[in-house]
């Protein structure tokens, strides 16, 4: 065994050795990462599907004028319905 | 002072003829020039009591574009104005275009309003004033210039000699005049709207052929300019409102209102209908388009007039399939992206991160159904899986990626996988799969990943005679990728031929349909999978032999699916169409004996009707042979009619032979599952994975 070995191998194994250790762990991580991203995109294409068959882009809607106008009217008349609902409720009872 | 032609093409135009020739007598051209192009009625007569020049040109040889150039050039006036029939100059039309011409140096062309008749429909009237008021808010002539806007109407317009010698009309059958606009300006001409050029002229017809007419523009815009007209039917309301006020405007009274919104509201809609298809009507049967023209244009322009150079019709970029053979230059040119450096022990990873690239789909593929077959246990093994089409022949331009996905899934299996379309998200992998050989390219191309590799269902070069697809689909066997062949006579071919680096797997069979039913077997029935529009299937051949089986055996009956369309044959037969997988299974389990030829690969049909327990009839010296032996499951005979029909023959006439060929199929066939297809897939992916590290170290 040389000098050089003696003095630089069995630190360098051990860098290896942390090293391999480390990429297997970044590869799981991005597995883990990619399998979640892949997931989480197909249950978005699950939901839209009948927006994207009719090819609906709903960012594209939203930022029409008036659009978030709409959608407060929209929101006042289901808060109302709701409230109506309530009472009725409770006045049955 | 400049002089002035005016030339004015004419067929069945006695209506207005009359009343254009005498406002054209007061307004007093130099010169005018009738063209008639095989009139019925008294034009030629009226043009001719009019003592203007008549020129007589065959219905055929009429062009737009051609019959003015012909009057341009029949004429000598350095001002050439051209006239429809119907349009009548008022007083003062002459002076405008001729003041119009001192406005610019360049002035090349110009035009004038049209104005409605007294009689002219509100909606019509209204556009008109409208849309011409556009060209002049102010009331005062204006010069065009490149990049303003190039409408230029051959209703009312005039030219400068010099500018018509230099661009000429294109010889297109409709919207000349709009290309001619177009042309001018690019050359560095300008032109001039005059607001008292003004003729009387509106076209007035009912909606029906209102429809037809904006069906005629639009194509014809879309032909000269590109102008693709989107289909919207929203706006509608607001069109006809705008007419209401236009009526009220001018004082109608409201029975008249009433009417004219009702028609105000066809007319709208019909057009809102008719001009986008006009912009498609390239998409449609020919038979279709010459219906719909209100001027029963069919294909093309009339044939090249005769004395004449033909001038060819600019056809300006519209879709092309570029991208096809851009992605196998750029390969070519440049070669494919480098791969990632290998990771020790990737091969033996328990998950693989996996993306599979798709050629478009339809319902019933064979190949897509062995890929989907795969990947959905490929993803119940733990692989994160992702699905992306690469949609080289814009079959799914239309669909988005989440309708894609539903469709693979219902068409062929419930993946769990993300579908992308096209490579924007593109985010790596460590194994890209190439599908198909148009996948095969973009996948070369594609970064980020660790290895490639290429399940080959077909030897798709087949699929081709001699042309740039055959080329390009041989030369995918030669990237370097790491081929998973879809049976070993297909491994050994990419080997042999094109020394590639293979593996091979089994297709499977899906044992759940495909099983023996409970149904009595009939003696006398041949069912044949005939896929006219597959030449692979050799169906002449078939059909040639099951012409001479019913010669021999005229109580036979014959069966064929496969295909939507009857087949016309020689020979009595029932047609079953597409059928589904359980149907099917019912058939094979009937069925005396199945008939399904492959000149390349086999398919998966002869496993499935031996999974029935149907013995089945294929060619011999093909891949079944090295697949199923000389003497198993399958009754093998040469491409030949009299061969088959011998075959054929054996099985119906031996009841022996069937049983014991029914048997072989059933046991051979057993151990083939997508299970077992899908172990060996991954093999050849691992193994590809495996090949890299060696190729590293």
């Amino acid at each position: 065994m040389s000098s050089m070995e003696r003095a630089d191998g069995p630190p360098a194994a051990a860098e290896l050795e942390r090293l391999r250790a480390r990429v297997t762990e970044l590869e799981r991580e991005l597995i883990e990462v990619q399998a979640r991203a892949n997931a989480a995109v197909a249950a978005a294409q699950e939901r839209a599907y009948w927006l994207e068959r009719w090819h609906i882009d709903l960012n594209a809607l939203m930022r029409k004028p008036g659009a978030r106008e709409f959608r407060a009217i929209l929101r006042a008349v289901r808060a109302v319905a709701r409230q109506g609902r309530k009472l009725k409720r409770r006045l049955r009872t | 002072m400049t002089s002035v032609s005016v030339v004015v093409p004419v067929k069945d135009g006695a209506r207005y003829l009359g009343e254009l020739l005498d406002a054209l007598s007061r307004e007093g051209p130099d010169e005018v020039l009738v063209i008639d192009s095989g009139s019925a009625d008294d034009s030629v007569a009226i043009a001719e009591a009019a003592g203007v020049r008549v020129l007589e040109v065959a219905p055929d040889q009429f062009g737009h574009g051609r019959t003015r150039n012909l009057g341009a050039q029949s004429c000598s006036g350095e001002l050439i104005c051209f006239l429809t029939q119907d349009a009548t100059p008022c007083p003062g039309w002459l002076e405008a275009y001729r003041e119009a011409f001192t406005l610019d140096p360049r002035v090349g062309a110009a035009y004038g309003p049209h104005l409605p008749r007294a009689d002219t429909s509100p909606m019509i009237a209204r556009e008109l004033a409208q849309f011409f008021a556009t060209f002049a808010p102010d009331g005062r002539p204006h010069v065009q210039r490149a990049g303003d806007a190039s409408f230029l109407s051959n209703v009312n317009a005039c030219y400068a000699r010099a500018c018509w010698q230099e661009i000429r009309f294109r010889d297109v059958a409709y919207a000349e005049d709009q290309a001619f606009g177009v042309d001018l300006l690019a050359a560095g001409w300008t032109k001039v709207y005059h607001p008292g050029a003004a003729v009387l002229h509106a076209h007035d017809y009912g909606p029906l052929e209102f429809m037809r007419r904006y069906f005629d523009e639009y194509r014809g815009l879309r032909e000269t300019t590109g102008h693709i007209e989107p289909l919207r039917l929203g706006g509608v309301l607001g069109l006809v409102g705008a007419d209401l006020r236009w009526m009220s405007a001018q004082g109608l009274p409201p029975g008249q209102r009433a009417r004219w919104t009702a028609r105000s509201l066809a007319h709208h809609t019909g057009r809102r209908i008719a001009a986008p298809v006009g912009s498609r009507a390239g998409r449609l049967p020919g038979p279709l388009r010459r219906g719909l023209s209100l001027e029963g244009r069919g294909d093309g322009t009339a044939p090249p007039a005769t004395g004449e150079v033909p001038s060819g019709t600019p056809v300006r970029p519209w879709g092309g399939r570029k991208e096809d053979y851009m992605e196998a230059a750029m390969v070519r040119a440049q070669g494919a992206t480098p791969l990632l450096d290998p990771v020790p022990g990737m091969a033996d990873a328990e998950r693989l991160r996996i993306a599979m690239i798709l050629p478009p789909f339809r319902r019933g593929s064979g190949g897509h159904n062995t890929l989907l077959q795969i990947l959905t246990r490929l993803e119940r093994r733990g692989h994160v899986c992702s699905v992306w089409v690469h949609d080289v022949m814009r079959m799914h331009q239309s669909e988005w990626p989440g309708v894609l996905r539903w469709n693979l899934r219902e068409f062929f299996a419930p993946i769990s996988s993300p579908v992308y379309k096209g490579f924007d998200a593109w985010q790596g992998a460590d194994v890209a799969i190439a599908t198909g050989w148009q996948t095969v390219y973009p996948t070369l191309l594609l970064d980020q990943c660790r290895a490639r590799v290429y399940v080959v269902n077909d030897h798709e070069p087949d699929f081709y005679p001699a042309s740039v697809e055959r080329v390009l689909a041989e030369d995918t066997y030669r990237q370097g990728l790491h081929c998973i062949a879809a049976s070993p006579w297909l491994r050994d071919l990419l080997i042999e031929r094109y020394g590639a680096s293979a593996d091979a797997f089994r297709l499977g069979v899906e044992h759940d349909t495909y099983q023996p039913r409970p149904i009595a077997r009939r003696e006398d029935t041949v069912i044949y999978y005939a896929r006219q529009g597959t030449p692979r299937r050799a169906v002449p051949v078939a059909l040639a032999a099951l012409r001479e089986l019913y010669e021999r055996r005229p109580d036979t009956r014959i069966i064929l699916f496969g295909d939507p369309t009857p087949l016309e044959t020689a020979f009595p037969y029932e047609h079953l169409g597409v059928c589904s997988p359980e149907q099917l299974s019912w058939l094979y389990s009937q069925a005396t004996v199945g008939l399904c030829l492959s000149l390349t690969n086999f398919s998966l049909m002869p496993k499935e009707m031996l999974a029935c327990g149907l013995p089945c009839v294929e060619l011999a010296g093909v891949s079944a042979e090295s697949i199923f032996g000389t003497d198993g499951p399958l009754e093998l005979a040469e491409l030949d009619p009299f061969a088959l029909a011998d075959a054929l023959v054996r099985l119906l006439d031996h009841p022996a032979l069937r049983e014991r060929r029914s048997l072989a199929g059933i046991e051979f066939v057993a151990s083939h599952t997508w299970e077992h297809a899908t172990d060996e897939v991954e093999a050849g992916l691992r193994a590809a994975l495996a090949l890299r590290e060696q190729a590293w170290v």
